[in-house]
């Protein structure tokens, strides 16, 4: 049996500006097995980044069930989460969130920096991964210097060099030309074929056509298929 | 190893300008604070030296009633009360080595067409050993050239330089007040004294000279006098007080001598030092917590600029002590840099400053540390608010496009 990785349960979130109330998610459920590509779409504001943020244990759902990896999350503490956002969780997102003062092979590195100790090894692998994602010239370049291809693969270098189970992408090729876009999906899509779990948020239906699975969100909830 | 102290401390650099800027407030108040400090710890042993020159077991009398006033005995008023019959009265007093009547005036000096003015001493052959004056060449003066009223003369070390510059000048005739005087010593540099004068710019003559050809008056304006025993000096103290009180003929209340001994100068004088370092140290530690605040506003204003890095590193897994750490330790190493520039600073500048001020030189050792400590602590304080304000920073702002 497959295990499954994500299981969301009637989610809701509600946003509150001053006295008004706007409940983005209205129910949430979905199930997301280890090996799946799944991507969401959804219109502007439809709470695709809200829910992306929820799964990635960077924000808490007013009510509904969570169990990520077998664990419930709901209960945890801010600690533990932060625990498993650094061990489990790899993010890449529309804008790179590269550190601006730091080199590509910092950057990648920068993760490990919450686990203690940054040796010689971590390193190496750092090195290797940026050489995988054809970025071996640019290893000591600073984000001010690469192309926003090359940024959102330094990104991803980041996003992987802590053996994620689960990749969180929201609108990876948002800011890339078609180019860079079809290369960084390449990517995803032959990390997933060895093994990575991807959720990936976009508006392009033609980057959804990577995925093994397409969701739409629509009024704070799934549309059926 | 290398590239984790980066990922931590890298953003500090990142902006250099800003960094000095932040940095400046930090090095004036830490620069100020050692300044003064060592001032201060010099003023104290500055004071003690100039108490050695005028001696614990000196006294003395003054004419007239003396306000010690800022470490200077000031004769507030001239009296004509003090003869020098006085003087030979309280010579009778037991327990006292060494006894002078004093009459100082100004006299104009020439020699060979060189002029100038200073102050002009009246004393016996005792006055040099009371004051433990050495003489660089010549002789004291004889008992019996006091009692015969020759006029010679003994110079102070500025006066001679002035007037005879390398040549010799013993045995040579000056004029004082336009009468002829010979020069039979020259005083040792000895600086300031207790009374802050400058014991190198007089000329010493024979008092009775002094009172009878050159100013003319039947009066001494003070008696100058040590006590062999230090013990006895409070009750040497009280007899003189007694025997001069009967001597004029008033009480205690208008009375018109005053009796001024080292101690009492020093009190203070110490006084005065502690008021103004205290000052001076409110001062700059009052630098010093502007500085802080400074740092304060631009950790704070970094912390806001750096949303998206504290995001990212949230995102990652720092979890909020990661990042308090991090930015604590960040204000603690620009006051830190500041410290130790300001450090640097203050002690170059107490190097440079102390000898230009004739104070003695002092390596400020407790200032610095003080300096350090205070400096690393107001690095915390000032990192508190905005370390605390970057843990506050909500990773999900990460997702939100108009960001
Ligand atoms: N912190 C917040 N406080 C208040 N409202 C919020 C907050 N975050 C998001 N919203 C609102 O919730 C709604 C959903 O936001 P979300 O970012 O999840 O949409 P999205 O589907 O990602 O949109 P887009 O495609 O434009 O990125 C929007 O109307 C947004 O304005
Ligand atoms: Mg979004």
């Amino acid at each position: 049996m497959v295990k499954k990785l994500v299981i969301l349960k009637n989610i809701t979130k509600t946003y509150y500006t001053g006295k008004v109330a706007y409940q983005v998610l209205k129910g949430i459920s979905l199930e997301v097995e280890e090996g799946e590509f799944l991507a969401i779409m959804g219109a502007s504001g439809s709470g695709k980044s809200t829910l992306l943020n929820i799964i990635g244990l960077l924000d808490k759902p007013d009510s509904g069930i969570y169990i990520f990896d077998g664990q419930e999350v709901n209960q945890l503490t801010k600690k533990e989460l932060a625990y498993l956002r650094n061990r489990k969780i790899g993010f890449v997102f529309q804008a790179f969130y590269l550190v601006p003062w730091a080199t590509a092979l910092e950057n990648v590195l920068l993760p490990l920096l919450y686990r203690g100790k940054i040796n010689k090894e971590d390193e190496k692998k750092a090195v290797e991964l940026l050489k995988r994602l054809r970025l071996e010239k640019r290893i000591n370049a600073k984000p001010n210097e690469l192309s926003g291809g090359e940024q959102q693969r330094v990104a991803i270098a980041r996003a992987l060099i802590t053996n994620p189970k689960l990749l969180l992408a929201d609108e990876p090729t948002g800011n890339l030309d078609s180019k860079s876009s079809q290369e960084v999906m390449n990517i995803f899509k032959e990390l997933n074929e060895n093994g990575i779990t991807i959720i990936m948020v976009t508006h392009d239906p033609e980057i959804a056509d990577f995925a093994k699975k397409i969701k739409i969100i629509k009024d704070g909830t799934f549309i059926k298929e | 190893m290398f590239i984790k102290y980066k990922l931590l401390w890298g953003g500090l650099f990142h902006k250099k300008l800003r960094l000095f800027l932040s940095v400046i407030g930090i090095i004036i108040g830490v620069a100020s604070l050692l300044l003064m400090n060592s001032f201060g710890e010099s003023a104290k042993i500055k004071t003690l030296k100039e108490i050695e020159t005028f001696g614990p077991e000196v006294m003395m009398v003054v004419a007239g009633s003396v306000k010690v006033h800022g470490g200077r005995a000031i004769q507030t008023e001239i009296t004509t009360t003090l003869k020098p019959a006085d003087a030979e009265a309280l010579r009778k007093i037991k327990g006292i080595k060494y006894l002078s009547p004093v009459f100082n005036g100004d006299g104009i000096i020439r020699y060979l067409g060189n002029n100038l003015t200073t102050i002009v001493n009246g004393v016996n052959e005792e006055y040099l050993l009371l004051r433990k004056f050495p003489l660089l060449e010549g002789r004291n003066f004889l008992k019996d050239e006091i009692l015969g009223y020759k006029k010679v003369a003994i110079l102070g070390y500025k006066i001679k330089r002035e007037l005879f510059e390398d040549k010799n000048s013993i045995g040579k005739i000056i004029l004082i007040n336009k009468l002829p005087f010979r020069v039979i010593g020259v005083l040792a540099p000895i600086g300031i004294d207790a009374s802050n004068t400058d014991q190198d710019d007089q000329i010493l003559i024979p008092w009775t000279v002094a009172i009878s050809a050159v100013y003319n008056v039947d009066y001494i304006r003070s008696i100058y006098l040590s006590v062999e025993n230090l013990e006895e000096i409070h009750l040497i103290e009280k007899q003189i007080n007694k025997i001069l009180l009967k001597r004029h003929k008033v009480s205690e209340r208008n009375k018109d001598f005053d009796i001024v001994k080292a101690e009492d100068i020093l009190q203070v004088k110490t006084q005065t030092t502690e008021l103004f370092s205290t000052l001076v140290k409110s001062i700059s530690i009052l630098c010093l917590f502007v500085g802080a605040l400074g740092v304060t506003a631009i950790m704070t204003l970094s912390v806001n600029e750096r949303k998206k890095e504290i995001g990212i590193r949230k995102a990652l897994g720092a979890e909020d002590k990661n990042i308090l750490f991090q930015f604590l330790a960040e204000s603690v190493f620009i006051t830190s840099l500041g410290g130790a520039i300001g450090i640097l600073i203050g002690v170059v500048g107490s190097l440079i400053f102390l000898p230009l001020f004739d104070y003695p030189l002092v390596f400020p050792w407790i200032p610095i540390l003080t300096s350090t400590l205070l400096t690393i602590f107001s690095g915390i304080i000032a990192g508190i608010y905005p370390a605390y304000k970057a843990t506050q920073v909500d990773p999900i702002i990460l997702l939100r496009h108009n960001f």
